[in-house]
């Protein structure tokens, strides 16, 4: 009887993953988090509460920021998603977000930068030039347990005069 | 961290298809999953179907009401100009969930079913006397929604009912208060919440007022005592100040005296007091 219990069914699912196409049949229990890590080896994102409070996990999804956490993976059948690991082009060129974190100091133990990434190419792609307030309402779903939140503020105040269409554009996400 | 178990996985391309499976067999709706996915995490096996491409994430307006398809998001509904002219403390409400990411994600329809005390949505919808449009084999049928909650997290949804939509009515006011009020700015299950509508007219006396509560009540309600107190009333502080008396002795009458009540008294007080005084004064509120 437990085992009948603890079957979970597979599902077959087409996406696509920092440019790539991707059709995987994983497991229906399986959050995006965890199809992420533990199916492709993506560790870049990073597992942190579980419950959607720390944005540890944050990714984008058809261009928008989510918990991976709490999305289950067969959900994601036909969509878009861009982690901490397809935002460089090259391994030589950093993005110009990552750059301006590690130019402020933005990162500290470094467990909260990816989500923290991710969340702010979610909201550039939105308001290329955000105000403070904006900057705080769009990162206030990311802890930083290091508690460096001043300059990564700076960091992103800074990114709206440097931010160009073509450093966005591929995160964009059209229907 | 316990498994989620998943014993089947459903993905409906049409309402027909989706309340089809609800007939023959125990699902669980999932639309944003921000809920559901954290209630999974108790290991209990099930059945779920995804509601995702059941296109609910309408916003449309006729002559006396606005409809919101189930499946639209927070932020969908927080930047939505039908919603912002018409019902405005729904967009407000919507865009004070959680986080930017859980606002993404996250359904009012899911804000709804879930049912809890503290939805940030329910108290919002109430001012509108919102009503829930809800679809199974057996038929569509409506229900108030100060009549769909029965009690913290349960409602008078049947298993194979699907929330398809809610519609809200318009009304007109001349100033409007939403009010949330948690432990920090952002992510924070909502201590206290109070929606405020007031109608008020040229000799600034009270001609309506819809006023509405979360986590004041065992389910979110409107204060009609309330309402009925402020009616006629000539606008001036003194007013408020009775109006938030009043309001906590509703609290102790409907929810009894508990553990938390020395700090809700001044606390629904307060709130109730300065959400009067902004509505008062035409403002629609963003804290």
């Amino acid at each position: 009887m437990e085992t009948i219990l603890n079957t979970n069914v597979e599902i077959k699912v087409g996406f696509k993953l920092n440019g790539l196409l991707y059709e995987k049949s994983i497991p229906a229990n399986w959050t995006l988090l965890q199809l992420l890590r533990d199916g492709l080896g993506y560790y870049g994102t990073k597992c942190g509460c579980e419950i959607g409070e720390c944005g540890a996990c944050t990714v984008l999804l058809n261009g928008q920021a989510i918990n991976s956490c709490l999305v289950l993976a067969p959900q994601i059948e036909g969509a878009e998603i861009w982690t901490i690991e397809g935002v460089a082009d090259s391994i030589n060129s950093l993005h110009p977000v990552q750059r301006i974190f590690i130019e402020y100091d933005a990162v500290h133990c470094g467990f909260c930068t990816p989500g923290m990434i991710m969340s702010t190419i979610a909201l550039l792609l939105e308001n290329s030039s955000p105000d403070e307030n904006t900057i705080k309402t769009a990162l206030a779903g990311n802890l930083c347990r290091c508690t460096g939140y001043v300059q990564i503020i700076e960091a992103v105040k800074k990114l709206s005069g440097i931010i160009t269409e073509k450093d966005l554009e591929k995160f964009r996400y059209s229907e | 961290m316990t498994m989620i178990r998943v014993t089947a996985y459903e993905n409906p391309k049409s309402i027909e298809e989706a309340t089809t499976f609800l007939a023959k067999d125990t699902y669980v709706p999932i639309a944003g999953g921000t809920d559901v996915i954290l209630e999974l995490r108790n290991g209990m096996p099930v059945k779920l179907l995804d509601i995702n491409n059941l296109k609910l994430n309408h916003v449309t307006s006729n002559k006396d009401n606005i409809e919101i398809g189930a499946a639209c998001t927070h932020t969908q509904l927080a930047s939505n100009p039908i919603v912002s002219q018409f019902v405005p403390l729904v967009g407000i409400a919507a865009g004070k969930v959680g986080s930017k990411q859980i606002r993404n994600r996250g359904t009012i329809g899911g804000n709804i079913v879930n049912a809890s005390p503290c939805a940030d949505t329910i108290p919002a919808l109430l001012i509108y006397d919102a009503e829930l449009v809800l679809l199974s084999k057996k038929g569509r049928r409506i229900a108030r929604l100060d009549e769909f909650i029965t009690s913290p997290y349960a409602t008078i949804k049947r298993n194979d009912e699907l929330l398809h939509s809610i519609i809200c009515k318009k009304n007109n006011k001349t100033g409007y208060s939403y009010l949330k009020l948690g432990r920090r700015q952002a992510v924070n299950i909502s201590r206290m919440t109070i929606s405020v509508a007031l109608d008020i007219d040229d000799d600034n006396a009270v001609i309506d007022a819809c006023i509405s509560a979360g986590s004041v009540f065992p389910v979110p309600s409107r204060m009609k005592d309330l309402e009925k107190f402020l009616r006629g009333e000539k606008i001036k502080p003194k007013l408020f100040k009775e109006a938030g008396k009043l309001a906590v002795d509703l609290m102790i009458k409907h929810s009894g005296y508990r553990w938390s009540t020395p700090y809700k008294e001044p606390v629904l007080a307060g709130l109730i007091e300065r959400a009067l005084m902004q509505a008062s004064k035409g403002i629609v509120q963003d804290n």
